[in-house]
């Protein structure tokens, strides 16, 4: 192990999504020092993936990557990426968080992101940040603009053929990185960890994630893209261009039977919008949304359904009990309507979109700082009317979608309220 | 000047030669997609003045910005035009590169080829390109004509003023007094609290309104940096950012003022009143609105529900009254719109009034007559399962096929086309008729008008960018905070402060604020005082006419002055100018966009 770094701070916000940005930034800009850790490679969390964001259909880019780069260019904010928070120990007033640097396997002072070693890695890999649609290569820059721009190897894929050693200029490449140990002490903690969608293979009616041809929210983000998988919309299966498409509502929300009883508040937008986005790059398709109660309750939403329904979308009140596929990978989707005609009908579509519903990431208890969960693990508030982020751990906020699903405008204004709750208790110390 | 405005802004032009960097975003196919980008960073490359031209996916990125830098180091630009969105979401991401490069931020123009060009023209794709290029001829024209600018400082109260003493405006002020700022409550009523006493029990936590009530302003009144003043009516508001007076009346008559740094509008909600007739409202007292129920239900003995000497033995619930109002089924508002927006919290607040109504006279039946039920916070599922359960009948009706009410001496016959009962038209009698009304923005006209602050189609204050400036107001040093925005629930409200409280903070970080320089700057040889602007001048002492060297001229305040450029279309002499837009740069920027 490399020698201990230390960092001292005054807050830590762990995770670094919009909520974890918006909070890093909203301290900061108060004259509080911030360290985020975040443990994928690049800070931007899910909405950096995403193509355009309800209502506005401003693209996901065009808002997070400016918030990314103020982080970045922060002069009171540090970004571990690639990091994970192995513990918090609280000491008086003090919290230490023991952080780990996961080895890139390349010397970050000195690599200049050229891309020569992608360039020339000949081992391909399924691209989890295109939803395993595209490939990318062994070692990579994770994405377009991931910040920061440097390569991250794969070990367990890596050949060892040594092509990108020999390609790389600064000759900064280190197979023999190990994980490197940083102390953080921090004033306060912000929980920012934010939500994974439910699994493909929560609910068995709907295929476990074996058919092709239906696809996750996210997968269907990045087919809308810019930079997507396929630079247009074509279905996994044969690469055809669907001329039916459906969206599945409440696939992993409101459903008792896979213990996800709440509604996720975001996938109704989410479906109209991608349905919205869709009608625009295939003027042609149908485009269907299977419901039970359309949710548009936000600023501008209801406006925003009511123009997906004059573009011609089509909101079908139904439920959606099983989902199986015909020889040519075409969804079949049998429905029990609840307007129209009562017999159960079977629908066939070329895609179909799971519109799954938001759980926890992380467990927020799990640093053992007095923070609670809910029944659902979503991080519970001490006092919910009084405040929006006070947890029951002292000194311990949280911000987003730790706390329960929520949309981004929703997650920035709460982030900004995490901070200030951070700020005032930094302050009272 | 009493508000010891330092004026820095040098005149002096910006000396060296200029060498013009122009950089064409593709917005991630927003723009690319239709415009031809490399031909128009190809066509700016030869363009007279500039140094370097070049086209990147998201010039907004890391990367983007860092292009501009190194062109900065390596070639020497000092001007750069950015083509791409609209300056409102990134000239600012823009002004930061250069001055973190060391070049001064107002040599920068923002050229909006997203808004103005790709997504205007997408069907001509060859004419988007050449307006693209027209549009960023015209940028690197104006670029090369401006002035190193410096931003106005203007020292700021650190104090802020919270226009409402609700939930909304007793977080805002807890949280600015948190982070050790002065905060001052001006509310109207006698009393703080807003409508949570009104409330009965909350959901989902199942406290008492009042007693939420009671908490927050137990809160405020032992935190010593809090100033409340009940009973206050406003009657002037005036000054700018940094600098706000706020004038009122106190309950004895007595005038007082208030002066602040930043305002947080904290002015909330009114429930929406139906007219008369709507629903039988206002007729016979058996129509009554949610938040009369609630109310009354709080004071009614548990057993038998008895109402206007009558027992109740069944109940309708009416959702979307006055919210989701659809063209041409709707009556619209006084000012001649629909509410076409949804009230957020009117479902789960119904839902949570029949399970209560249950628990007390379980021998009532209950109709839920609604549209889609959006039951969308973490526990308010659970309202609508326990309803369910305990038997409240729910039908559906769609926007066009709205309940009609005919009421007589017995009661109330609705009628509802059922589409769960797949379009039956159900007929069935109640005695009771409860209107689930929506939220409406309380009236704050006066305010409004004095502060020209923004509202939406929705008449709800609009903030400037739902994602990037939530709670900020087009008027700097103006915030939103809770229902005055939107309908929100009581935590949301929380958040919603809090982060208008955060805000305030970051702008009266620092003692002195600055202001974009962009303002009236007069040529004093060039006026002859002639007296037409001051009377253009929509910003009280922002214009007026004074002496220079002896002779009668024009004086503009910078701080008062928000560059609008009335004064300039009225000058005679074209002595007056906004600076950073000039006469100057429009000639030019026209005749580039004139030139075959």
């Amino acid at each position: 192990m490399k020698t201990l770094e230390k960092i001292e701070v005054d807050a830590l916000v762990v995770g670094s999504g919009i909520a974890g940005l918006q909070s890093a930034l909203d301290l900061a800009d108060q004259g509080y020092t911030v360290a985020i850790v975040e443990k994928n490679p690049s800070i931007g969390g899910k909405m950096i993936s995403l193509s355009k964001v309800f209502p506005t259909l401003d693209c996901a880019s065009c808002i997070t990557t400016p918030r990314m780069a103020s982080v970045s260019h922060h002069p009171r904010i540090q970004a571990l990426t690639y990091s994970t928070v192995d513990g918090i120990k609280r000491e008086g007033k003090t919290f230490t968080a023991s952080v780990t640097r996961k080895p890139r396997y390349i010397d970050e002072k000195e690599c200049i992101s050229c891309k020569r070693c992608e360039e020339v890695c000949p081992v391909y890999l399924p691209d989890e940040y295109e939803q395993g649609m595209g490939a990318k290569k062994t070692i990579s820059i994770p994405f377009t603009n991931a910040i920061p721009q440097y390569p991250v190897m794969h070990p367990e894929h890596c050949i060892r053929c040594g092509a990108c050693a020999r390609a790389c200029p600064k000759d900064c490449l280190e197979f023999l990185q190990e994980p490197a140990p940083v102390e953080i002490k921090a004033k306060a903690v912000i929980l920012a960890t934010g939500y994974e969608t439910t699994p493909m293979t929560a609910k068995k009616q709907y295929g476990m994630g074996a058919l092709p041809n239906v696809i996750s929210p996210m997968a269907a983000e990045r087919l809308l893209a810019p930079h997507g998988p396929y630079g247009r919309v074509l279905r996994p299966s044969d690469g055809m261009v669907p001329g039916s498409i459906a969206y599945v509502q409440c696939a992993g929300s409101r459903d008792k039977s896979i213990g996800i009883p709440y509604c996720s508040r975001v996938c109704c937008m989410y479906a109209i919008k991608q349905a919205i986005l869709l009608s625009g790059s295939l003027p042609i398709a149908d485009i269907t949304i299977y419901y039970m109660d359309i949710r548009a309750f936000g600023k501008g939403y209801e406006q925003f359904y009511n123009n997906a329904r004059a573009m011609g979308i089509n909101f079908v009140k139904a439920k959606v009990a099983r989902i199986t596929e015909d020889d040519k990978h075409n969804p079949i989707v049998r429905i029990e309507k609840q307007e129209g005609t009562s017999a159960p009908e079977e629908v066939k579509h070329e895609l179909v979109v799971l519109s799954q519903g938001l759980v926890p990431a992380c467990d927020g208890t799990k640093f053992n700082l007095g923070v609670g969960n809910n029944d659902f693990g979503f991080v519970q508030l001490s006092d919910e009317t009084s405040s929006s982020a006070v947890t029951a751990g002292t000194g311990v906020f949280a911000a987003g979608t730790v706390k329960g699903p929520r949309d981004i405008p929703d997650s920035v204004v709460d982030a900004g309220a995490a901070a200030m709750e951070a700020a005032a208790y930094i302050r009272r110390l | 000047m009493d508000e010891k405005v330092k004026e820095e802004a040098s005149k002096d032009n910006y000396r060296q030669e200029p060498k013009v960097g122009v950089y064409v975003c593709h917005c991630g196919g927003n723009i690319s997609d239709i415009i031809d980008v490399k031909a128009v960073a190809a066509a700016l490359a030869k363009y007279p003045g500039v140094t370097v031209a070049r086209e990147y996916a998201f010039m907004c990125s890391s990367n983007g910005q860092d292009l501009i830098t190194e062109d900065i180091k390596t070639l020497g630009v000092n001007r750069t035009v950015v083509a791409a969105c609209s300056p409102s979401l990134h000239e600012l991401t823009f002004r930061g590169v250069l001055q973190r490069a060391g070049v001064n931020p107002y040599l920068h123009e923002h050229v909006n080829i997203r808004e103005q060009a790709s997504w205007v023209h997408k069907l001509d794709k060859a004419g988007a390109t050449a307006k693209a290029i027209k549009l960023a001829q015209a940028g690197v024209e104006k670029v090369l004509r401006k002035d190193a600018l410096n931003a106005i400082r203007v020292a700021a109260e650190q104090r802020v003023a919270v226009i409402g003493g609700g939930a909304a405006g007793m977080k805002a002020a807890l949280a600015a007094a948190g982070k050790g700022l002065e905060a001052v409550i001006l509310e109207k009523t006698p009393r703080l609290g807003g409508k949570l006493p009104e409330l009965g029990k909350m959901y989902p936590s199942g406290e008492e309104g009042a007693a939420v009530a009671k908490k927050l302003e137990d809160l405020v009144l032992a935190e010593k940096k809090i100033t409340v003043h009940t009973g206050a009516e406003i009657d002037f508001v005036s000054g700018f950012v940094g600098n706000f007076k706020i004038n009122f009346k106190k309950p004895d008559g007595s005038s007082a003022q208030v002066k602040a740094g930043a305002i947080v509008m904290a002015t909330g909600y009114e429930h929406y009143k139906p007219y008369k007739g709507e629903f039988g409202y206002g007729e016979d007292g058996t129509v009554l609105t949610l938040p009369a129920f609630t109310a009354l239900m709080k004071k009614l003995p548990a057993g038998r529900l008895e109402y206007g000497g009558r027992e109740i033995k069944s109940l309708t619930l009416i959702h979307c009254v006055g919210s989701r109002q659809v063209e041409g089924v709707h009556k619209p508002q006084a000012d001649g719109k629909i509410n076409d927006y949804c009230s957020r919290v009117c479902c789960t607040a119904a839902l949570h009034a029949a399970n209560q109504l249950k628990e007390k006279y379980p021998g009532v039946r209950v109709y839920d007559v609604y549209r889609d039920i959006r039951a969308y916070g973490m526990k308010h599922e659970e309202y609508y399962d326990k309803a369910s359960k305990d038997g409240v009948l729910f039908m559906r009706h769609n926007e066009l096929d709205q309940p009609v009410v005919v009421s007589d001496r017995t009661g109330h016959t609705v009628k509802v086309k059922d589409v769960l009962t797949w379009g039956e038209e159900l007929e069935f009698k109640t005695d009771l008729l409860v209107l689930v009304t929506g939220m409406t923005p309380a009236d704050i006209s006066l305010i409004k008008s004095q502060l020209k602050l923004p509202s939406g189609a929705d008449r709800f204050l609009q903030e400037v960018h739902p994602k990037l400036r939530p709670v900020e107001l087009a008027n700097s040093g103006i915030f939103v905070a809770g229902a005055a925005q939107y309908p929100m629930d009581s935590t949301e409200v929380m958040a919603s402060a809090g982060t208008a409280a955060a805000k305030a903070a970051i702008l009266l970080a620092e003692p002195d604020i600055p202001l974009e320089p962009f303002v009236a700057v007069v040529d004093e040889h060039k006026c002859t005082g002639c007296g037409l602007c001051p009377p253009e001048c929509s910003y009280d002492g922002a214009l007026m006419m004074g002496e220079h060297n002896g002779k009668k001229v024009a004086v503009v305040n910078p701080a008062l002055c928000k560059g609008c450029g009335a004064c300039v279309a009225v000058c005679p002499t074209r002595a007056i100018n906004v600076a950073g837009w000039t006469l100057e740069q429009f000639d030019a920027m026209v005749d580039a966009i004139a030139k075959e």
